[in-house]
C-alpha cells in the first residue's frame, strides 16, 4: 500500500500526466477542427470533396493508431518533416480522432429532423444560417455524450504515443516498471491516475450537457426576465382558448369576436391580381409521377382549399410553389417570380433561392408543425425575423408577442415546443409563418397530425385569418366542413392532376367527377 | 417537473478541470543527461587517443547526440528508480564514456524496441546504445552497427526448471516461450517448430511482449514456461525473485551487441569505433561490466556491420 501511494504521488508520474493532458488536448481539439472539415466535406454537394473526405475516413479508420503514430514519427522525417515526439504524437492523434469526430458531427447533422430544415428554408434562411442557428444547436446537444466518450477515448489512445518516445504517463509507467520490479503497484497507481483523469472528463461532459439542457430552468432566465420587464406583467391580451372538447362549428370558432363568414361575405369579396400562376407542373420521385401537369391560378386575397385523397400530390404541389422541391417540368410564378430559378430558367443555388422566398413573401405551415425544437414559442416567431429580416431584438419580440396573442398562445410564449400540445405547436407555427407579413400562406394539412380534439383550435385560427381577408392562402386539407367555411375556391386533386375546381358549393356540394364524389362521400361519412 | 438546478456537478467539474490544469501547468523538466559538458570519465577523455580523436573529429565536439533506447533491460538501461528522470545501466555509462572521449553530450529518446532502428534511420535520433544485437536484418533498416559485446543468453524458468528445458532445442517442444517483440530469439525459437513436428511433438508457442518486465510477469503468472534474454538480465530477475525463478541454461548466440548509427554517417561511425577501441583497451568497458554485475559480458572487438 505504501508503495502504491508512493507511486501515486511520484512527481515523475505526475509529470507524465501533464504530457498525457497535452496529447489529449491536441488530439481532441485538433481532431475536432479537422473533423468539422471532414464532416462538412462529406455533407457538401461537391462530389470530389466528398470522395476525398470518404477516402480519408476509410484510411484512418481502417488502420491501427499505432501504425499511424509510427508513420508520423518515423516516416514523415524521410519527407523532410521532422516533428518532436510530442507534436508528432499530438498530430497523429488528431489525424486519427478527426475521422471519429467527423462521423459524430455527421450523425448530429443527419439526426436533426428534416422538417426543421424544411421550416428554415421556407422561412427564407440561407443554408449557412440554417446550419448555424438551427441544425448545429440541435445537433450539438445530441452529440455531447458522444463527444465526451471520444474525449475519454482520446485520452486513453494517447497512451500509445509511448512507443514514439512521448514521455507521457504510460511510457513513464512502463519504464518505471522495468526498472523497479514493483510491477503491480506501479500499474495500479497509473490506473488510478487515468481513472481520475477520465472521471474529470466525464464531469466536464456532464456539466456541458447540463449547460445545454433546454429544460434547465435557469437557462433562459436572464434573457426572458429582461424581456418580461419590457412588457406588462399582467393583463397581456390573450384570446379565449377554444373549447377543446367540442367539434369545430361555424358558431364556435373559439377566437373571440366572430366575423362574418368568408363565403357569405357580402358584397362578394373581390380579389386582386393573379399572385400564384402554375403552368403544367410536373414532379416525379423516381418512377413515381406525383404531379402530372398541374395548372393553378390563385389571385391576391383568395383562399383556396386543396382537397384530394392521400397521395394525390397536394403536399408536393405546395412544396413546389416555394421550391422546397425542384420541378421536373412546367413553371410556377409567385408574384411574378419563379422561385428557385434564374431569369434564364436556370436552377439557382439555395442561398439565392432563400432570398427569392423572402422577396416573394411566401409563408408555410407544416403538417408536423416543424417548430424549432430548441427555441421557445416566442423565439420561434421572433428569431427568424431577426436572422432573415434584420429586425431588432425588441421589435421582433414585440411582433412575436402580438402574433402569439392573436393565435391565443401568449401564455405559452416561454414554453418549448416539446412542452406544448400539437394544437398549440401548430398555432405557434402559424404565428411564425405570419410574422414577416407574407403575401401568401401555404398550409400543408395543418390539422392532419393533430388529435381530433385539438383540430378545432387550429382551424379556428385559420378561419380567423380567412375572415380578416387580404392574405392569400392555399390550404391542403381533408376537412370538408372547414373547406366549405373558409375557402373561396376548392381545388380537387387526384392522381397528380386537378380533377375539378370551383366554389365549395360546386365542388363539395355537387361534384361532377366520380373521383370527387367518392372522396366527398368518404370524408363526409368520416366527419359525421 | 423540471429538474432543480444542482450546482454540485458544475462545481465538481470546474474543480476537476482546475486540478487538471494545475497538474499540466507543472511542466516536466525531463532531461536525462547529467553534468553536461563535464567529463565523467576524465581519464579516458584525457587519454592521447581521445584527444587525437577529438582533433580529428572537431564537428562532434560540443554537440549532443540523441540515443534512441528501449529502457526496459535492467543492468543495461532502465530509468533510475530514485530519480526516474535519469537513465542508468551499462549502456548508459558506455554511451557517456564514448561521448566523453569524443567530446559530445548524450541525451535520450525512449522508444519501443521495434522503433529503435526506424527512429535513427529517420533522423529522430543519432545512435542506438541499447543492448541491441547487430544483425543484417536490422542493418537493412538503415543503420550501421559497431559491435562491442558478445551475446550470451540465459533461459529464465520457474524454480526447478519443471519442463526440463535445456536450450534452444527440442526441449522447447510443447512449451510456451515468452519473448520480447522483435528480439533475435523469436526466429530461433520459431525455427524449432519444424524440428518438434518432425519428432511428432508440438511446436513451441511464442508469446510476445513489449518489455522484459512483461515477459517475467508471464513466467511468474504461469502463462509461459521460459523466457530468453541476456544472461546478465536473466540473473538480475532471478536475484529479484530467488524463490520463484531459476536459470535453465546459458546459450551462446552467434551475434554481437552493437551500437547503431545512421547508415552512411561514416565519420560518426568510425569515431565511435575508435573510441570503443580505446575504451576496451583502457579496461573501462570491463570495469563498467563489473559495476553493473554483467559477469558474462565478453568484449567483442569493435567491428563494423554495414549493408549500405
Amino acid at each position: 500500500m505504501t508503495e502504491f501511494l508512493h507511486y501515486l504521488t511520484l512527481p515523475y508520474l505526475l509529470e507524465g500526466i501533464a504530457f498525457t493532458l497535452r496529447l489529449t488536448a491536441m488530439g481532441f481539439v485538433g481532431g475536432m477542427v479537422l473533423g468539422l472539415f471532414l464532416a462538412a466535406m462529406q455533407l457538401t454537394r461537391f462530389r470530389a470533396l466528398t470522395w476525398v473526405a470518404r477516402a480519408y475516413v476509410t484510411l484512418y479508420r481502417g488502420t491501427p493508431l499505432i501504425l499511424q503514430l509510427v508513420f508520423v514519427f518515423s516516416v514523415l522525417p524521410r519527407a523532410g518533416i521532422t516533428l518532436s515526439p510530442l507534436v508528432a504524437g499530438g498530430l497523429a492523434l488528431a489525424l486519427n480522432e478527426a475521422v471519429f469526430f467527423a462521423e459524430i458531427f455527421r450523425s448530429g447533422v443527419k439526426g436533426v429532423d428534416p422538417g426543421q430544415v424544411a421550416a428554415g428554408r421556407a422561412l427564407g434562411m440561407r443554408p449557412a444560417l440554417l446550419m448555424r442557428r438551427v441544425v448545429a444547436p440541435q445537433g450539438l446537444r445530441a452529440i455531447v455524450p458522444s463527444l465526451g466518450s471520444e474525449g475519454v477515448a482520446t485520452m486513453k489512445n494517447s497512451a500509445l504515443a509511448s512507443i514514439i518516445a512521448v514521455p507521457e504517463l504510460t511510457l513513464r509507467t512502463q519504464q518505471l516498471a522495468s526498472a523497479t520490479f514493483d510491477y503491480f503497484e506501479i500499474y495500479f497507481a497509473t490506473a488510478v491516475m487515468y481513472l481520475l483523469l477520465t472521471g474529470a472528463l466525464t464531469l466536464v461532459q456532464l456539466a456541458v450537457e447540463r449547460a445545454l439542457d433546454l429544460d434547465r430552468p435557469a437557462q433562459a432566465s436572464l434573457r426572458s426576465w429582461v424581456a418580461r420587464l419590457g412588457r406588462p406583467a399582467v393583463g397581456v391580451p390573450t384570446t379565449v382558448e377554444p373549447d377543446l372538447r367540442r367539434a369545430p362549428d361555424r358558431t364556435d370558432v373559439g377566437l373571440g369576436e366572430v366575423p362574418a363568414l368568408t363565403r357569405a361575405d357580402p358584397p362578394p369579396r373581390s380579389f386582386g391580381e393573379a399572385l400564384i400562376e402554375a403552368f403544367d407542373l410536373r414532379k416525379s420521385y423516381g418512377d413515381n409521377e406525383v404531379l402530372r401537369g398541374i395548372d393553378l391560378h390563385v389571385r391576391q386575397g383568395e383562399v383556396v382549399a386543396l382537397l384530394g385523397p392521400s397521395g394525390s400530390g397536394k403536399s408536393t404541389l405546395l412544396r413546389c410553389i416555394n421550391h422546397l422541391e425542384g420541378l421536373d417540368g412546367g413553371s410556377v410564378l409567385v408574384a411574378g417570380t419563379a422561385i428557385g430559378y434564374g431569369e434564364r430558367g436556370d436552377e439557382l443555388v439555395e442561398r439565392h433561392v432563400a432570398r427569392q422566398r423572402v422577396e416573394a413573401g411566401v409563408g408555410m405551415v407544416f403538417q408536423q408543425f416543424n417548430l424549432f425544437h430548441h427555441l421557445t414559442a416566442r423565439e420561434n416567431v421572433a428569431a427568424p425575423l431577426r436572422w432573415v429580416h434584420g429586425w431588432s431584438r425588441e421589435d421582433a419580440a414585440a411582433r412575436a408577442d402580438e402574433l402569439l396573442a392573436q393565435v391565443g398562445m401568449a401564455h405559452r410564449a416561454d414554453a418549448l415546443p416539446r412542452h406544448m400540445s400539437g394544437g398549440q405547436q401548430q398555432r405557434v407555427g402559424i404565428a411564425r409563418a405570419l410574422a414577416s407579413n407574407p403575401k401568401v400562406l401555404l398550409l400543408d394539412e395543418p390539422t392532419s397530425a393533430l388529435d381530433p380534439e385539438l383540430v378545432a383550435e387550429v382551424l379556428g385560427v385559420i378561419q380567423g385569418l380567412a375572415r380578416q381577408g387580404g392574405l392569400t392562402m392555399i390550404i391542403a386539407t381533408h376537412q370538408l366542413r372547414f373547406a366549405r367555411e373558409v375557402a373561396d375556391r376548392v381545388v380537387f386533386m387526384a392522381g397528380g392532376v386537378v380533377v375539378e375546381q370551383g366554389t365549395a358549393q360546386q365542388v363539395i356540394g355537387d361534384p361532377q367527377v366520380e373521383a370527387t364524389r367518392r372522396f366527398v362521400r368518404a370524408m363526409d361519412s368520416a366527419e359525421v | 417537473m423540471l429538474p432543480t438546478k444542482s450546482p454540485r456537478t458544475v462545481v465538481l467539474a470546474t474543480g476537476a478541470v482546475a486540478a487538471l490544469l494545475a497538474v499540466s501547468a507543472c511542466t516536466s523538466t525531463s532531461s536525462a543527461s547529467d553534468d553536461a559538458g563535464e567529463a565523467t570519465y576524465a581519464d579516458l577523455a584525457g587519454s592521447a587517443a581521445c584527444v587525437e580523436l577529438r582533433e580529428k573529429n572537431p564537428d562532434l565536439v560540443g554537440t549532443t547526440k540523441t540515443n534512441a533506447l528501449n529502457p526496459h533491460t535492467p543492468g543495461y538501461e532502465v530509468v533510475n528508480p530514485e530519480n526516474p528522470d535519469e537513465y542508468m545501466g551499462f549502456d548508459i555509462d558506455l554511451g557517456d564514456a564514448i561521448g566523453d572521449c569524443l567530446g559530445f553530450d548524450v541525451d535520450y529518446l525512449p522508444v519501443g524496441f521495434a522503433e529503435l532502428v526506424p527512429t535513427v534511420a529517420s533522423g529522430q535520433a543519432d545512435w542506438i546504445v541499447s543492448n541491441l544485437y547487430a544483425t543484417e536484418e536490422r542493418a537493412n533498416g538503415g543503420v550501421d552497427f559497431i559491435s562491442y559485446s558478445k551475446v550470451f543468453d540465459g533461459i529464465l524458468v520457474t524454480t526447478g526448471n519443471p519442463k526440463g528445458i535445456t536450450g534452444i532445442d527440442t526441449s522447447l517442444c510443447g512449451t510456451t516461450v515468452a519473448l520480447n517483440k522483435g528480439y533475435v530469439e523469436v526466429p530461433l525459437v520459431e525455427a524449432m517448430g519444424p524440428e518438434c513436428e518432425a519428432e511428432g511433438l508440438v511446436a513451441p508457442t511464442v508469446s510476445l511482449f513489449d518489455s522484459s518486465a512483461d515477459c517475467v510477469q508471464a513466467i511468474l503468472a504461469g502463462r509461459a514456461d521460459a523466457y530468453m534474454n541476456d544472461i546478465n538480465t536473466v540473473k538480475g530477475y532471478i536475484a529479484e525473485h530467488p524463490d520463484e525463478l531459476d536459470s535453465a541454461e546459458t546459450v551462446m548466440l552467434d551475434y554481437e551487441i552493437g551500437i547503431g548509427v545512421l547508415q552512411g554517417d561514416h565519420e560518426f561511425r568510425d569515431a565511435v569505433q575508435a573510441a570503443l577501441v580505446e575504451i576496451q583497451e583502457s579496461g573501462l568497458q570491463a570495469e563498467l561490466a563489473t559495476k553493473w554485475k554483467l559477469d558474462e559480458n565478453a568484449l567483442a572487438e569493435p567491428t563494423i556491420l554495414s549493408v549500405g
